[in-house]
């Protein structure tokens, strides 16, 4: 048999790729299935925090700040509890990011607040006087996408079961519903915020970036 | 004696003298085991190199080809049938017997995860670190406290912990006035002391006014009647009964400690908690630091 394989070196290869190919499933596959599963308490992004994670994309925050605590002791004494696979699982796409030019983002909630987060995206050498970030004052003022939002959350509510309420549906009147729930969750950030105008536009009904954002960014635990 | 022999056993020789100089040089401990057995393993390499090459080397030189051919050929070049050589199959059925045994019982699948390692280094470093700083001195808590300060604090609090212009609490004082007014107005009940919640309205208009400008310039000079309030509480020279309320005369170690541990909102802004951010030892070096920052 050995000389037949020998003599077919298509077949031979595809002999070699089956005992690789076992050995890779059996460990990958049960480890991903467990890995990849929901911890326990984990909540999908509301619609608001999603225009955030918008935001944090179109601005490529990824590019200078990750998202993924090591299990290292130097990380976690700093950023606190290592990250899990499952704290991802509502992560379309995740936003590990590879580059630590600012530091990592995936606890920001714990230790950094509202006002802070204000303060800090007008001007981040205010509050930080080394700091090399760029000013994001545009956050003030550009009005989010929440629309855009809202499709997202019923979309991967229906293509991957994504465990959002049956409120959530693709019609004008189930989003004009839930607007009310995201202007208020809006409103609960303004209130620690000091800056008129963004102030102005959520009791006007309408959502500046930098509270999308901010809501994005304290929902990071 | 031939001369292929005198050459490899002058190889030999210059590789072992090579080692020996290099242990030498690097002034290497040799009553350490490992180094020990390190050197005799290079020396061994040595050799094992020479003799081996040696004998392949005459081997070539005289040897003919014999024994029975294989039917395949490949472009006409053909194989011998050579018979499996014993040491060898009984090295590869050890070697079988072994890995079971190293799946199974030694290092089975899932015995080793990452993040038990990493627990298991934490567990070792933080005893390792109680131990160490149980009894440390003044001047090792603080310059602990300053780099934590850095780290956790200076953020929203500045380097210099002075509040970035009211943006967080200023270290360099107690409290403003208008942070003083302000919990009088609004009460408290965050930090858990055993006094338990402050209610609001314990002072108002005047008496409010006059407490915080008492409270706010260090309580010097003569205490309004109003304070009577508040030092059923935090005693009447304001240092907080031992521990029973906040102080309000400087951070101490109750404070800062309470504050990590709960976090804080007040007129400021909103101070998250840091409870599990902080051994006590961290937390009382932190407050060693604090207390040097006072203006």
């Amino acid at each position: 048999m050995f000389h037949w394989l020998e003599k077919n070196p298509f077949f031979f290869s595809v002999g070699v790729f089956i005992v690789i190919a076992f050995a890779g499933l059996i460990e990958i596959l049960p480890n991903f299935a467990e890995a990849s599963r929901p911890v326990v308490g984990l909540k999908p992004y509301t619609v608001l925090e999603l225009a955030g994670k918008e935001v944090y994309k179109k601005d490529n925050c990824i590019a200078c700040h990750s998202q993924l605590i090591r299990p290292f002791k130097s990380e976690t004494d700093r950023y606190g509890q290592y990250s899990l696979s499952g704290e991802y699982a509502y992560d379309r796409p995740f936003l590990w990011g590879s580059k630590r030019t600012g530091p990592d983002l995936h606890r920001v909630g714990n230790y950094r607040t509202t006002d802070w987060h204000e303060n800090h995206m007008w001007e981040p050498t205010d509050v930080v006087p080394g700091s090399i970030m760029p000013a994001y004052k545009h956050h003030f003022t550009n009005i989010a996408d929440i629309e855009t939002a809202y499709a997202e959350a019923v979309t991967v509510k229906n293509v991957f079961a994504t465990p959002y309420g049956d409120e959530f549906q693709a019609t004008k009147e189930a989003w004009e519903a839930h607007k009310a729930v995201v202007l208020a969750e809006a409103k609960t950030i303004t209130a620690d915020m000091k800056n008129k105008d963004v102030k102005e536009a959520v009791a006007a009904g309408k959502i500046p970036e930098i509270v999308a954002l901010i809501a994005y960014l304290n929902r990071l635990k | 004696m031939n001369a292929l022999m005198i050459k490899g056993l002058l190889f030999a020789a210059i590789l072992i003298g090579a080692t020996i100089y290099v242990v030498d040089s690097m002034n290497i401990d040799l009553s350490d085991p490992i180094n020990m057995i390190t050197m005799i393993g290079a020396i061994a390499i040595a050799v094992l190199t020479v003799g081996v090459s040696i004998k392949y080397i005459n081997q070539m030189k005289s040897d003919t080809a014999g024994g029975e051919l294989c039917e395949d050929k490949w472009d006409g070049i053909g194989e011998y049938k050579n018979e499996l050589p014993g040491g060898w199959a009984y090295s590869w059925l050890g070697t079988v017997i072994w890995a079971f045994w190293y799946m199974i019982s030694g290092y089975p699948v899932n015995a080793f995860s990452q993040i038990g390692q990493y627990n298991d280094e934490v567990k070792a470093y933080n005893v390792k670190f109680e131990e160490m700083h149980n009894s440390a001195d003044a001047s090792t808590l603080k310059e602990m406290g300053e780099s934590i300060f850095l780290v956790q604090c200076a953020p929203c609090h500045g380097s210099t912990g002075d509040g970035l212009s009211g943006k967080a609490h200023d270290f360099t004082s107690r409290m403003s006035k208008i942070q003083i007014l302000d919990v009088i107005a609004k009460g408290s009940n965050q930090l858990g002391y055993p006094m338990g919640a402050m209610p609001k309205d314990m002072a108002t208009g005047a008496d409010a006014e006059a407490i915080a400008i008492y409270v706010a310039g260090g309580m010097k000079g003569e205490q309004p009647a109003a304070f009577a309030a508040c030092a059923s509480c935090h005693g009447a020279d304001g240092k907080g009964m031992s521990g029973m309320a906040p102080n309000l005369t400087v951070f101490d170690e109750t404070l800062v400690g309470n504050v990590v541990k709960n976090g804080k909102k007040g007129a400021l802004g909103k101070m998250p908690a840091f409870n599990d951010r902080m051994t006590p030892v961290q937390i009382k070096a932190l407050a060693a630091y604090i207390a040097t920052l006072k203006g």
